[in-house]
């Protein structure tokens, strides 16, 4: 991919990718509609959510409770039974811890938010005949408020943002095109792990965290590179950064999806799902989104001045 | 070989190696290790009475006694330990040898102590440093003294079916990196109130209970409401790799804590209470307090704490009417302030005639302990202080908690998590240096960024060892966010310093600089993201927010500008 020989086009040795960056470059306006009405349509699926099941997500047992089951056994092997309760409850959110007192053990734990406690019974009596058992209704491991304090400082996150990268450039709207960008990214991955139908958990909250470090990353670097740098055209930077840019992309993407294929735990594969969303998601958001509003305001800054 | 001298004297990598180092101290891996560790021993049983003592709580994990064999025959496991335990009979002698000695001890049925809720006198005698004036001459010398101090009463129930050695174990740690509570288990209580309480009460009693164990120094904790079908209420406490007796002493007292004169209440815990000092100016063991009684060692604990004015207000009313009496060279009121915890009495404090009718604010509150020995007693007593200032920091809980039982529970996160996670990891890093491989179709670029990836990992587990963080999904995220940062700014790196266009506007040290500023930007940005993340209530955010800025931290300011120092000696000539 070395760009020594510069024939092919103006962009590119590639023919293809010249032409196609050529395209980019002519359309920029129109293509900025593309993240506009996903960013609608993805707040729209979220409101749907809200409004049909009062929650904008749903989510799974760490986060929203759900019944345990604990039977007083010492014969039931919990990693064998979680794979025979899979098989019965495919795509289920099933939970099994081990119990022990002094070195010995006293049974497992069964947690669930999705399946009836009554057909988990009769699933458990065909495997082990009548058993001894304890149901119960668990709530969330979290606070009630754990939802509103993430997005307060989720809130204050992106304010921060903001200012740190109004000090660095010294221009508001590129500040702001900056907070929107990531914003984007995570309310667009949301709906679509919504559409998905994944339950989300502790973890998958950890990984939304993510994506704020990940989309700060590609953004800073295409504002560097339109802003500060004065070698060639603005497309010329933008499509410099871009090389760099999608190697970045690529390589994580590359090493998740690699992750997520040899994952053996939900809570990983959780994570993994939600960033290479994310990610592809990172790409639309920065460089057809966020490097549209600067050009915009770029041109719009020489008319003026 | 000029390049390799190079590379090991410059100065950059001289202090990554150095790091890297510190790291693998901190962490001290000994992936062999065999054995269980002792997480405590039970006050007055075999272990104890033979010698073995309880760790600090703020020990490192390797630094922990480990258990190696008894009576010869190794000890590899947990297993090996409770399978041996449940084979002997009582009234035998056990040789045990740890890591650091050999104990004898006796073997004694299992035992469980209650406290409870009534107090007995018992007479110490303490020795007490005098200065007499013998013909004239000051003379300093010892004299027993004797004191009436009150003491809960406890009863010993006997459990004939059962060996107890007193000694809490778990296997032996390989490093001293903690693990959390999903990745590791922990300690599981559950806990019903005494009577039926509403949610919003329910709510008080789990923010409560929260905090009480995160002030104590328990914060890798979940608390959560469970119910069975019949709508009994009841909490669930899951704690990693706590000592169960704390956390029942912690969370079943419901903290009722009243200070009378009488039988008027001078003021209660919670809202009385403006301040509780926990520093070690105002707060303590008095050296003058140690005591012996029935073979029993006491001693004293004391802090300060500051009463909200109206508080001072009625302790000037209730002390006004009252008569002074003296005693030896001290002038007292005739009525002691009692404390009281849960309505039993704590303590009683003389109060001073000068407080006589004076609302003061700054007050000093006491209590004691009592052990074997005198050390035992002065970690009692700072035990029993800790406890106390938490209680009076969180204040009452609004019902009475008993515990129902406790177990130890075994990962959410499955057995196998972290051996899945080193594997995917380890998967993750060759898939990376592979894409930079075909992208750079350079050496020079793709091995000094494999070891920098690794290299990070390294110094954050090093890190998280030293300030003893426990590593749960939270961290674990924060690990690959930082990894994932830390391979974006080594390619920002290589690109700024290998394109062709970059080399024709800017020299070497330009080019540096260009990637430096993307990188500085891209750092400082996604701190200030992490600062409101670490300050919002729940562990979560506050576990993933610390382990990225330490993560982007060392990356920013330690492996990358070794990773640019690298490429510079490899690559500055060939360009």
């Amino acid at each position: 991919m070395s760009e020594e020989n510069n024939s092919g086009g103006r962009f590119a040795k590639n023919k293809q990718i010249s032409k196609l960056l050529e395209w980019y470059d002519k359309n920029y306006k129109k293509l900025l509609i593309i993240p506009i009405v996903l960013l609608i349509l993805s707040i729209g699926v979220i409101f749907y959510k809200y409004a049909a099941t009062g929650d904008f997500i749903d989510k799974d047992i760490s986060l929203k409770g759900g019944i345990t089951i604990t039977i007083p056994s010492k014969d039931i092997d919990a990693d064998s039974l979680k794979t025979y309760l899979l098989s019965e409850f495919p795509e289920s959110d099933i939970s099994v811890r081990t119990l022990t007192k002094l070195g010995e053990k006293t049974g497992v734990m069964i947690s669930t938010s999705d399946i009836d406690s009554k057909e988990l019974l009769n699933i458990l009596k065909t495997k082990y005949g009548e058993l001894d058992y304890n149901v119960e209704e668990m709530g969330s491991s979290l606070g009630k408020s754990f939802f509103k304090e993430t997005f307060i400082a989720i809130l204050f996150a992106f304010l921060f943002i903001a200012i740190v990268v109004f000090f660095y450039f010294r221009q508001p709207i590129p500040s702001l095109a900056i907070v929107l960008s990531a914003f984007s990214n995570m309310v667009v991955t949301l709906a679509i792990i919504n559409l998905m139908g994944v339950k989300l958990s502790t973890a998958g909250v950890a990984a939304f965290l993510m994506l704020i470090g990940y989309s700060v990353d590609t953004n800073i670097l295409l504002s560097t590179k339109v802003l500060k740098r004065k070698d060639g055209e603005v497309i010329d930077r933008i499509v410099n950064g871009m090389k760099t840019g999608l190697t970045m992309t690529l390589t994580t993407v590359t090493a998740i999806v690699v992750a997520y294929v040899f994952s053996q735990s939900a809570a990983l594969s959780q994570i993994m799902l939600i960033l290479i969303i994310g990610l592809l998601m990172d790409v639309l958001n920065t460089w057809v989104q966020n490097a549209g509003i600067l050009r915009l305001y770029l041109e719009r800054r020489t008319k003026n001045g | 070989m000029g390049n390799l001298k190079k590379i090991f004297t410059n100065l950059r990598i001289i202090i990554l190696l150095a790091v890297i180092l510190l790291a693998v101290i901190a962490i001290n891996p000994h992936p062999f290790n065999k054995g269980v560790a002792i997480r405590n021993v039970i006050m007055n049983s075999s272990a104890n009475l033979a010698g073995i003592e309880s760790p600090k709580p703020t020990a490192t994990p390797m630094s922990k006694e480990i258990i190696i064999s008894i009576n010869n025959k190794p000890i590899n496991n947990l297993n090996d330990y409770y399978s041996f335990e449940a084979e002997l009979k009582p009234n035998r002698t056990v040789s045990v040898k740890t890591n650091k000695g050999t104990y004898r001890l006796i073997t004694k049925y299992r035992t469980e102590t209650i406290v409870l809720n009534e107090t007995i006198n018992e007479t110490i005698t303490k020795e007490v440093d005098v200065t007499e004036i013998i013909n004239g001459i000051n003379v300093n010398k010892t004299i027993n003294k004797t004191e009436i101090i009150t003491v809960p009463k406890t009863i010993t129930n006997v459990y004939n079916d059962s060996i107890d050695l007193g000694i809490r174990v778990y296997n032996a740690p390989t490093t001293n990196v903690r693990k959390g509570l999903d990745l590791q288990g922990g300690t599981r209580v559950l806990l019903e109130p005494e009577e039926k309480i509403s949610a919003d009460d329910m709510e008080i009693v789990l923010s409560n209970i929260k905090q009480r164990l995160n002030i104590y120094g328990l914060s890798d904790i979940v608390v959560r409401t469970i119910s069975d079908l019949s709508g009994n209420q009841y909490i669930l406490i899951e704690i990693a790799g706590a000592n169960e007796e704390e956390v029942k002493e912690l969370v079943a007292k419901q903290g009722k804590f009243e200070a009378k004169i009488g039988n008027d209440i001078v003021f209660k815990g919670g809202n009385d209470i403006t301040y509780i000092c926990r520093s070690a100016d105002c707060s303590g063991i008095d050296p003058n307090s140690y005591g012996q009684s029935n073979g029993q060692w006491f001693c004293r604990f004391r802090f300060s704490i500051s009463l909200s004015p109206e508080a001072a207000q009625k302790q000037a009313d209730l002390t006004e009417n009252l008569d002074i009496i003296t005693e030896g060279e001290n002038d007292y009121l005739n009525e002691t302030l009692d404390l009281y915890l849960d309505n039993q009495n704590v303590d009683s404090l003389n109060i001073g005639s000068d407080l006589k009718g004076r609302a003061v604010t700054d007050i000093q509150i006491s209590g004691s302990g009592s052990g074997a020995t005198q050390q035992e007693a002065l970690s009692e007593s700072l035990k029993n202080m800790k406890k106390l200032q938490t209680i009076l920091i969180t204040g009452s809980l609004p019902v009475k908690l008993n515990v129902v039982k406790t177990d130890a529970i075994s990962p959410s996160l499955g057995e196998e998590f972290v051996k899945n996670a080193f594997f995917i990891g380890f998967l993750a890093i060759l898939s990376v240096s592979l894409i930079v491989f075909l992208r750079y179709r350079k050496l020079e670029i793709t091995l000094p960024m494999m070891i920098t990836l690794i290299a990070e990992v390294i110094i954050i587990l090093g890190v998280a060892a030293l300030i003893g963080w426990n590593i749960d999904i939270a961290a674990i995220a924060g690990i690959i966010i930082v990894i994932g940062s830390c391979v974006d700014h080594q390619i920002v790196i290589s690109d700024e310093l290998l394109k062709k266009e970059h080399q024709v506007f800017f020299n070497w040290k330009q080019r540096i600089g260009n990637a430096f500023f993307i990188i500085m930007a891209a750092y400082f940005t996604t701190f200030v993201a992490m600062l409101p993340l670490m300050r919002a209530g729940a562990g979560l955010l506050k576990g993933f927010a610390i382990t990225t800025i330490i993560g982007i931290s060392v990356g920013v300011f330690i492996t990358r500008p070794a990773f640019a120092a690298v490429v510079e000696i490899l690559l500055k000539d060939k360009l």
